[in-house]
């Protein structure tokens, strides 16, 4: 008999409960005063065993979490493992269910609870591994307790009759052991599985609790592992919310990758059902898989070889859509009605068609994506871009994003306010701040300009992967030759008007950057007062505003094939921030600056007051290449040929600060650009 | 001692879709009541607060009918049986109840 046992400082008082993983008592720590839960994990272990287990139960131990049952010590004692835990006073959810489940907006509050702490496991690359309803405990106040992460590989690597024991009695949901009916197929191959084989586990248990039955069943564990990795889940009954049916049957997909990938976003879905009730879900169409589904626009219907125009305004994002023609357009939008949308992206690599999006109200800034053209978004439940709290930085607003190289299709990188550079290595999930720049001496002299001190674009060399520029309003450009790691100015030659030095090392105000991927040497430059070429990678800049009528302006943006072309919209002062003379005309060099030619056909040259914010103008890839630019009185343009004609395919919006072009289902490589046969030298 | 939170519409999809939720836990200050709030709730906290851990520019605080402004912040006595009000200030530009999910 073990009560009244003293192991360490720890008084066995009762036995509460016999797990899959051992015995569990209730103890008495005598020190601290408090009642504990003391979990002998009854396994004879080698002392290497010993020394992962440790390691592991540590690294669990670490988490803190309200939905994650604290571990306060690990130890051993006699030859004895053990786990002290925090003593919870409720039910497991294998002993909550009965024989017909729980009602749905019960399930759906747990959900998004154990979610919530596999998301914040999963942060800190802990994966549970043994997720069930016999390791999750419900306080009377509804507060879920996810027990025993990390724990369950080891145990079941080092006690292999556990997993044996588990097979005889496959149907026995929370039986001990009871581990096979909640393995994902991966798993059940022999794969080592990761965070997404939680997520598996999490939607056998949303099925479990909403049915009390398990969504694949077999009489011997042969016949339930054949079910888990060959057969669809037995068909939920009609009276559990669509939306909710849509998120545990994506948790179940058998392949890892047509999964939820976080756990983040399976809370989101759970949260996002809880406020529309199945009473308000539409008839068809895809439901609720993201918190924020669109209602009240029609989406736009997309195919290969479309041509998409994203425009972000300070009221929400419009999608635009054409064939490869381009001539007739259709507008979807706006999505994210009121918020501002400084950075809209297209990532097209790897297959992808997914529609990033910034977006920033009185609520803070989120970086949002749409694989389905705009249908349904991510809904973060935590900012994905934030400042870490030593840098004592807040983020103001997200300015842009831009996808890797083709060679890195899971790298991203945003441009932010106050001016920093952050970087995702899995795509999009999580981000770090730069910190070779955000450390840079001259940061602290930076000054903001009129729209606040923002990094506002970025550009990668194609060519080399440790090269890529940054430019920074009022700081100027900035280049790194290693990969992030140390950052130099690259303003010689440029010139700033309002200090007494004229040629400063930095502080200007450059407005955009733009170079072109077959000669990655030559960039171009238009600043607050200013038009530059460097033709040595931004180390020197040459003025090149020979006949434009002013040299003011905010956005370049180059020919997607001709490296010598370079459309800009020259805006008269900076007294008189709009088009010179009342005309609004695109400006176009083809020789690299040498001299500029206005395109005006289509464009209104009587009073058209007009502004072209910098992020607004952008190109296709096609031959001949769309041209297209948004104005801060909410109209779009698009040529579809070059510059040479214009037709306004969208009025009435709100301010335009962001346009981007992609066409739909094109693979990077096939427009390799030095394999271009128009790619002319100046 | 519980405490009960009054929630703006954009907020409501981050907290089961209510517009006022009751927590159960004790509380002595502001800080504290609304940790208990984001630990229920962990999507209300970056968006009622920034990454420093401020409550956002265009966001009051209400405990009972006092702007916590004046009472001390995010170091306001919280009572037992008190009410919270997050209400977005009138400055705070738009917001956007379709797109926060109450549609």
């Amino acid at each position: 008999m073990m009560i009244g046992k003293v192991f360490g400082h720890y008084r066995i008082i009762a036995k509460l409960g016999e797990g899959g993983m051992g015995v569990v008592y209730r103890a008495h720590d005598e020190v601290l005063e408090r009642d504990v839960a003391l979990k002998f994990l009854g396994a004879t272990l080698d002392s290497e065993a010993r020394h992962t287990l440790l390691e592991e139960a540590r690294a669990a131990s670490a988490l803190s979490h309200p939905n994650i049952c604290t571990v306060h010590e690990v130890g051993e004692s006699g030859g004895e493992f053990y786990i002290v835990m925090e003593l919870i006073e409720g039910k497991s959810l294998s002993d909550l269910i009965g024989s017909h489940g729980l009602a749905y907006q019960t399930v759906m509050r747990y959900g998004s609870q154990i979610s919530s702490a596999l998301s914040h496991a999963h942060g800190r690359g802990i994966i549970h591994r043994d997720l069930k309803t016999s390791n999750v405990m419900a306080t009377p106040e509804g507060l879920i307790r996810v027990l025993d992460f990390g724990l369950a590989r080891r145990i079941v690597s080092v006690a292999p009759d556990e997993g044996t024991r588990s097979m005889r009695r496959p149907d026995a949901p929370g039986s001990t052991g009871g581990t096979l009916p909640y393995m994902a197929p991966e798993m059940l191959r022999g794969e080592p599985g990761d965070h997404r084989s939680d997520l598996w586990a999490l939607g056998v248990v949303l099925y479990e609790l909403l049915t009390a039955q398990l969504p694949f069943r077999g009489r011997t564990s042969f016949e339930l592992s054949s079910a888990i990795i060959h057969e669809a889940p037995a068909p939920l009954p009609p009276r559990i919310p669509p939306g909710l049916a849509a998120i545990i049957l994506r948790c179940l997909a058998k392949e890892p990758a047509m999964r939820y990938q976080r756990a983040g976003e399976v809370q989101a879905a759970l949260d996002a059902v809880q406020v529309v009730g199945p009473a308000a879900e539409p008839a068809n169409g895809p439901r609720g898989l993201h918190t924020i589904v669109h209602r009240g626009t029609k989406h736009l219907v997309v195919r290969n070889g479309d041509v998409l125009v994203l425009a972000g305004t300070m009221k929400g994002a419009f999608l635009l859509r054409s064939t490869a023609r381009r001539a007739r357009w259709e507008i979807a939008g706006p999505y994210f009605h009121g918020q501002q949308i400084y950075a809209l992206a297209w990532d097209g690599r790897d297959g992808r068609h997914r529609v990033w999006a910034s977006t920033t109200n009185m609520w803070g800034s989120f970086l949002r994506s749409s694989d389905d053209y705009g249908r349904t978004w991510t809904d973060p439940v935590e900012a994905p871009i934030r400042f870490p709290a030593d840098s004592g930085a807040t983020l103001k607003n997200i300015w842009q994003i831009l996808m890797g190289r083709p060679t890195e299709p899971n790298v991203m990188y945003c441009g932010v306010e106050p001016a920093a550079l952050f970087e995702s290595c899995d795509d999009g999930q999580n981000w770090s701040l730069v910190r070779g720049l955000f450390d840079h001496p001259h940061r602290p002299r930076w000054m903001p300009g009129m729209g606040g001190l923002a990094l506002h674009t970025i550009l990668l060399d194609p060519q080399s992967n440790e090269r890529m520029y940054v430019a920074i309003s009022a700081g100027g450009v900035y280049a790194t030759e290693d990969g992030g790691r140390t950052w130099q100015a690259r303003n010689r030659g440029v010139r700033v008007v309002y200090t007494p030095d004229k040629y400063p090392e930095f502080g200007q105000c450059v407005h955009k950057i733009t170079l072109h991927p077959a000669r990655p040497e030559r960039l171009f430059l238009q600043n607050h007062w200013g038009l530059y070429r460097s033709d040595n990678y931004g180390e020197g800049w040459q003025d090149i505003a020979h006949g434009v009528p002013s040299d003011f302006g905010y956005t370049i943006v180059a020919h997607p094939h001709d490296p010598g072309c370079v459309y800009i919209v020259p805006i008269e002062s900076d007294e008189f921030r709009c088009t010179p003379e009342g005309r609004l005309r695109v400006y176009r060099t083809r020789n690299a600056g040498e001299s500029w030619e206005a395109l005006t056909r289509g464009l209104p040259q009587k009073r058209a007051y007009e502004t072209v914010l910098r992020d607004s103008m952008a190109v296709d890839s096609l031959e001949p290449a769309g041209i297209y630019f948004g104005t801060r009185s909410g109209q779009i343009y698009a040529s579809p040929d070059d510059g040479k004609n214009w037709e306004r395919i969208a009025e009435g919006l709100p301010p335009v600060v962001c346009v981007k072009a992609a066409v739909v289902g094109e693979r990077a490589a096939r427009r390799s650009p030095a394999g271009n046969r128009k790619a002319r030298k100046k | 001692m519980a405490l009960t939170f009054l929630l703006p519409g954009p907020l409501r999809s981050f907290a089961g879709g209510n517009a006022e939720v009751t927590i159960e836990q004790p509380a002595a200050v502001l800080a504290e009541a609304l940790e208990s709030l984001w630990q229920h709730y962990p999507g209300l906290r970056d968006r009622m607060a920034t990454e420093q851990g401020q409550i956002r520019e265009h966001i009051n605080v209400f405990v009972g009918s006092d702007d916590v402004r004046y009472t001390g912040g995010l170091q306001t006595p919280v009572a037992g049986g008190a009410e919270i009000s997050i209400i977005p200030a009138i400055s705070g530009g738009a917001i956007s109840p379709r797109i926060e999910g109450s549609s």
